[in-house]
């Protein structure tokens, strides 16, 4: 099962109520001397920062250079609105407010401007309490977190997590390289546990994962070290003998590299643009026992129509090959089905099963199309409900094992016969920019004989939809 | 399930026949499995043979995780999974494995008593109480399952206390045997997790102040106990082997062929000499009497360090 990142707010500092769509510049304070107009050339002299504790400097350094670089008041007011934004997405700062004033004291210029940013820096210990969603769960996560520990913009969090279904504990650094905060190194050490009814499965996962994350050009890359201790039991006494026979240890050393393109302008029900994500990860080279080599990708389109309407079409799919005798472990398989994948089915229960018991499949693919409208005749238009949207869906989908010995012709026929897909129409209530709620009406159709279905009426929530 | 409802449900399983796949599973005979854990399984497999039920031993690194209980051996019959001696005889008390419908009798075990029941279709169903101790009358089942319980109590306990609480027998032989299927550093930490559990279980029950020499003496002790009910008998009962005899051909058996650091354990048992015949007996009887092509006597024995 993949394990989420554990921190509970989206890296981009604290959200002010400030969205790319209304932007609005910073104001300048009322110039005393009312003698710079607007298209006069100006030069930015000095550029302050006060308010400054344990954050050492070069590290803003870099943040604010660009406001040097500003020509005329529209230029400086513009550059010093994103200066503030680069620094509030450090995660170090509570507050910055921007304040520009003509230059002063000896070598002051005529057209000299003086730009100070007022700080105010985050406490050293922070707790926080959320309820936080994922796919089809909730949770209620404790954190403390330390930030800007060091005075670099590195963060400690430790966090506490009892959901419905998962306990969780996981200790994380972040450490971001000065002058380009989208490279960053993140240290996390973690105990999960889960209990996958689908499957009679209970796993706890104790864990070492080193990421790195850099961005080449317009796509975001992510290496990755992971070291798991895997602890998989029954669920149930009734659990079938092919999970039983999964039970027991087994240590996990995978290498994994992810590229992702996002050019949606929000994940959660967005208007326009592409997501392209490519997964691949490779275990069993650097110890452990599992060795399996494992791929997926995930792509969605998005279009907007007339009236307000959106298209997207989405498709997943992914493959795992086992390296040598044996089989690839059921925490490894690709599951299927449900609220947020195939809807009109129950959680996961697509697929090869044993005596009512989901085994998962070693290769699978999943497509939607999506038609999101805003709720009929509009009510409460430009406030709470533009929270909500109608839309129409068709998913199609399958999972399936493979015999790896047949060629990829083989393999295609095989993804191809029995497909599972639905579809019907329902209301999305969106939750900030995190999480979605899902109430739909389905119709599944292509059941095959082991899945269990869930027509008429379902009600998802979770962060990642087909 | 509530108690009722689980116990109605074995009821009806165990009234099916005794399937041919029915499967013993227990740790890697060569490289994994322990003394006490080998003991036990010796048990539950010399049980089986007396009562003429086929199973098939596999051997899996994983075999204590998937057993219900925690403990090895356990059977997989059917889609019932029962672990430990003392269910699986619970188990195996009520077993169909004939049936007469008018094509003739198929086969059953010779041992055991019958009795004879109409089903619905007017056939007659055999229905095999493989309770090796039918035969006995009450006083001396109490005296079997008292005995049974000195064995579990004593010998059991003597040899999880020798593999896990004596160091040197504990760093040699128990630690790198029981982590040999895991790689580093799953190997250390399942070892020492599992030595933490059996020692707070040993001081639990009051074993953990015992020096080794009062575990060796113990062990003697319950030996004598046990020869001096044997005293001539071929089995401890009349001469038919009940699931006692299993169980301390098991343990006997296992001490007998396994090499710890030291002879001394073998050695309070050899100076029984009618334990002695009674294992070579019992291991005559049940554990050779087939010549299947592939069953080597010498696989029963747990290898060698």
């Amino acid at each position: 099962m993949d394990t989420k990142t554990l921190d509970p707010l989206p890296m981009h500092g604290p959200d002010l109520g400030l969205h790319p769509d209304d932007a609005e510049l910073v104001e300048a304070e009322p110039e005393t001397k009312q003698e710079v107009l607007e298209n006069k050339d100006v030069i930015v002299q000095r550029v302050h920062i006060d308010g400054l504790g344990r954050t050492k400097e070069d590290l803003l350094g870099y943040e604010i250079a660009d406001v040097f670089m500003a020509k005329n008041l529209i230029d400086v007011m513009k550059k010093s609105h994103e200066a503030r934004e680069k620094l509030l997405r450090l995660g170090i700062f509570r507050k910055v407010e921007v304040v520009i004033d003509t230059a002063e004291g000896e070598d002051a210029l005529p057209n000299g401007l003086d730009v100070t940013f007022e700080v105010t820096e985050l406490r050293r210990l922070t707790g926080s309490y959320n309820t936080m969603v994922g796919n089809n769960e909730g949770s209620m996560v404790l954190g403390v977190k330390l930030p800007n520990i060091f005075g670099r913009a590195e963060k400690l969090t430790f966090q506490f997590s009892y959901g419905t279904k998962e306990t969780s504990y996981g200790l994380s650094f972040f450490k971001p390289q000065l002058g380009h905060f989208d490279r960053n190194i993140c240290v996390n050490l973690y105990k999960v546990t889960g209990q996958f009814p689908w499957s009679s499965l209970r796993e706890t996962d104790r864990g070492i994962a080193t990421e790195f994350n850099f961005p080449i050009w317009k796509t975001n890359h992510t290496l990755k070290w992971e070291g798991v201790w895997r602890e998989l039991g029954c669920l149930a006494r009734t659990a079938s003998f092919a999970v039983r026979e999964e039970s027991g240890h087994s240590l996990k050393s995978s290498l994994s590299h992810a590229m992702v393109i996002d050019t949606r302008n929000s994940a959660i029900l967005p208007r326009r643009g592409a997501l392209f994500r490519i997964n691949q990860e490779l275990a069993g080279y650097t110890g452990g026992d599992a060795s399996f080599l494992k791929e997926d990708f995930e792509i969605q389109l998005n279009r907007r129509l007339f009236w307000d309407s959106v298209l997207s079409a989405s498709l997943w799919g992914g493959m795992i090959l086992p390296v040598g005798d044996k089989p690839a472990s059921i925490a490894d398989r690709f599951y299927l089905g449900g609220p947020t994948s195939i809807r009109g089915f129950s959680m996961y229960s697509i697929g090869p099963q044993s005596e009512g018991d989901y085994l998962g499949g070693e290769a699978y693919w999943a497509g939607g199309l999506h038609l999101y409208t805003p709720l009929p005749f509009r009510p409460g238009r430009g406030g709470f409900g533009d929270l909500f949207r109608t839309h129409f869906f068709l998913n199609a989908g399958n999972l399936c094992n493979l015999n790896y010995g047949e060629g990829p012709r083989a393999h295609l026929q095989k993804l191809a016969e029995y497909i599972r897909w639905s579809y019907g129409a329902g209301i999305v209530l969106r939750l900030g920019n995190i999480a979605r709620l899902e109430l739909n009406y389905c119709i599944p159709m292509g059941v095959q004989i082991g899945d269990r279905i869930c027509d008429g009426v379902q009600f998802g929530a979770g962060i990642r939809f087909l | 399930m509530s108690l009722a409802a689980e116990a109605f449900v074995s009821q009806i399983a165990a009234a099916e026949p005794w399937p041919e796949n029915a499967a013993l599973f227990q740790p890697l005979k060569d490289d994994q499995v322990l003394l006490s854990d080998c003991a036990s399984s010796l048990a539950v497999q010399a049980y089986l043979r007396m009562c003429n039920l086929p199973v098939q031993v596999c051997c899996r690194a994983n075999a204590e995780h998937m057993s219900p209980s925690g403990k090895v051996p356990f059977i997989h019959v059917g889609n019932q999974v029962v672990s430990e001696l003392g269910p699986i005889v619970q188990f195996t008390k009520a077993k169909v494995v004939g049936c007469v419908s008018g094509q003739g009798l198929s086969n059953g075990p010779l041992s055991c008593k019958r009795h004879l029941q109409h089903c619905a279709e007017g056939s007659a169903v055999f229905l095999q109480g493989h309770s090796l101790s039918d035969g006995l009358d009450d006083v001396q089942r109490a005296e079997m399952k008292a005995y049974m319980e000195l064995v579990n109590n004593m010998l059991l306990t003597a040899e999880l206390y020798i593999q896990w609480c004596d160091e040197a027998t504990a760093a040699q032989i128990t630690r790198p045997r029981y982590s040999s299927p895991y790689p580093w550093p799953l190997n250390h930490i399942l070892a020492y997790q599992k030595q933490w559990e059996v020692r707070r279980k040993m001081s639990a029950i009051g074993w953990a102040g015992k020096s080794l020499e009062q575990v060796y003496e113990d062990v003697s002790q319950c030996c004598q106990a046990l020869s001096q009910r044997l005293g001539t008998q071929q089995y401890f009962f009349n001469k038919q082997p009940t699931e006692l005899d299993a169980l301390v051909f098991g343990h006997l058996f296992t001490i007998l062929t396994t090499q710890l650091t030291s002879d001394e354990l073998s050695d309070k048992i050899k100076s029984y000499s009618n334990l002695l015949s009674f294992c070579r007996r019992i291991e005559h009887n049940y554990f050779q009497e087939h010549e299947r092509p592939g069953l080597d006597p010498l696989s029963i024995r747990p290898s060698l360090m």
